[in-house]
């Protein structure tokens, strides 16, 4: 029993990192109506700038603002050419359109960092926060989950509480209504792009030194991401939060079973599935299909 | 004196040409009626001189300041207002929420609830539940606050019922005479021509007409005649 619950424990690291992986996806989702692919990877480049930098000699700190800078900048990229080539486009368009761009994301990604080759990624937050049914939570873990509902609280409060947010959510159902009545669509959207980049980047930096850090992996976080988002039905936040949070510490169980721990890669796409067959609602995921 | 200037405006839709070479004004505290039959490149037109799709050729002026290149919504922050047809309201906000979207510094909610006092009783409610005549009035309202110098509307009495056309007819000559410059798209030539001043008449994509309303409205033969093609171009 307590074999079990380290195992799910241990799961929660991954779990912070899908539930704000799946927030963030529901946020582009929502506010720029994309099935964002690349999400994962976005962060992935910002990451690597902070392996980069800190396999250079720089400062670790320095290191993970630049690498933080570097994901912002990677999301402001994809969004300028979302919103400048296929703002107008269907759904199913522009999530095809992302993931040509994770494709291509990946392909430089592996390039630039050496494929396969093993890099060190610096443990950013060492140590134990507290003790869980006598079970150690790195601080890791609590930070991810914090991350996680930190950005829901936020994304939550700035949609309902601020002009800003109230553009955005005009703009989410209909972007050309929104602009005539002057909103900047355009900034507003590459904006969205921007705070999913930076976000993002910091959770794949806590969650990197549990993963094996080759850009592919990373990127291929998505696939978590997705299934969590999908389990809120792309709508809400605080579903997809706990989605991804029950699919980690589902992941980390599965872990601690030796026949069938290898295959555990193999949980987000049963979640789709399930989801899938269950609401046979899935119109938006039918779009990114 | 034009507030509001397109020269020789040519729009596309997907390499075919639907509007040519059409010039058109409007003018500050007057109702220009822009007329024509279904297919004639009306909405074409406006969606040109918005911006929602770029103009293949000629120029748009908003007092003086060129338009033709400027997205939809800098042309809107410039002062060019434009109700899209089929109530674009965004249907998840609330009546007020539609409201504030685009409000500009200087203009305040209630001066829509003071134009369409059925609305106060709406404001909590999502604008996708409203009636139709309630979201053509939102729409109309939301774009007011913007603050615009030129407001274009197209097909504003679509599905509506008489009343509230009628309604919506009165409330744009109210508008019109405290200054404001209105470009209307409209199917119901004869109530237009009544509270309009100047008309327009589109064919195949070509301005046939350009004059008063009043001539239109006492010969409603002619009118027949522009939409057929049997008439030959005024202007």
């Amino acid at each position: 029993m307590n074999s079990l619950l380290t195992s799910a424990v241990a799961g929660l690291t991954a779990a912070g990192a899908y539930a704000l992986l799946g927030v963030c996806a529901v946020f582009t989702y929502r506010l720029v109506a994309v099935v964002n692919f690349t999400g994962a990877a976005i962060g992935t480049a910002g990451t690597f700038v902070l392996i980069t930098l800190y396999d250079a000699g720089f400062p670790l700190w320095p290191s993970v603002f630049a690498g933080i800078a570097g994901g912002t900048i990677a999301g402001v990229l994809i969004g300028f050419v979302m919103t400048t080539w296929f703002a107008e486009s269907a759904a199913s368009t522009k999530a095809a359109v992302t993931v040509a761009l994770l494709v291509g994301l990946i392909a430089i990604g592996l390039r630039l960092t050496g494929g396969q080759h093993p890099h060190v990624m610096p443990d950013l937050f060492p140590g134990s926060a507290f003790r869980l049914a006598g079970v150690e939570v790195t601080i890791a873990s609590a930070l991810t989950i914090g991350l996680a509902v930190l950005f829901t609280l936020l994304a939550d409060w700035f949609l309902n509480l601020t002009r800003t947010g109230l553009h955005l959510r005009a703009l989410s159902e209909r972007p050309m209504a929104a602009e005539l009545l002057g909103v900047r669509v355009k900034l507003l959207s590459i904006f969205v792009w921007a705070v999913t980049g930076s976000f993002t980047a910091f959770a794949l930096m806590i969650i990197a030194p549990q993963r094996s850090p080759n850009f592919m992996t990373l990127s291929l976080l998505v696939v978590p991401a997705l299934a969590a988002a999908l389990v809120g039905l792309f709508r809400s936040f605080w579903i997809a939060l706990a989605g991804g949070i029950v699919l980690g510490v589902v992941e980390g169980l599965v872990s601690g079973f030796d026949g069938v721990s290898q295959y555990r890669g193999a949980i987000p796409f049963l979640v789709i599935l399930g989801v899938l067959l269950w609401s046979q609602r899935g119109a938006r995921w039918d779009d990114a299909r | 004196m034009s507030i509001f200037k397109a020269n020789s405006v040519s729009v596309n839709r997907a390499e075919l040409a639907i509007v040519n070479d059409v010039d058109l004004q409007v003018e500050r505290g007057t109702i220009s009626v822009l007329l024509g039959a279904n297919g004639a490149g009306k909405t074409t037109l406006l969606e040109g001189l918005s911006g929602v799709i770029r103009i293949a050729g000629g120029t748009i002026e908003l007092e003086g300041q060129p338009l033709q290149r400027a997205r939809p919504g800098a042309r809107a922050r410039a002062g060019l207002g434009y109700v899209e047809q089929g109530r674009t309201v965004f249907r998840e906000l609330t009546t007020e929420e539609n409201l504030r979207v685009g409000l500009h510094d200087s203009a305040d909610i209630s001066e829509a609830y003071a134009l369409f006092p059925e609305l106060v009783q709406r404001q909590d409610v999502p604008a996708g539940l409203l009636s139709g005549g309630e979201q053509q009035m939102l729409v109309i309202a939301r774009a007011l606050l913007t603050r615009p110098k030129v407001l274009m509307i197209d097909e504003m009495s679509a599905g509506l019922a008489p009343v509230i056309v009628g309604r919506l007819m009165q409330t744009m000559r109210k508008l019109a005479d405290e200054g404001l410059a209105i470009l209307l798209v409209e199917q119901f030539a004869a109530l237009a021509l009544d509270v309009g001043d100047r008309a327009y008449v589109m064919r195949r994509g070509r301005m046939v007409y350009d004059g008063d309303c009043k001539t239109l409205l006492d010969a409603p033969d002619k009118l027949h005649d522009f939409y057929l093609g049997s008439a030959n171009t005024e202007g």
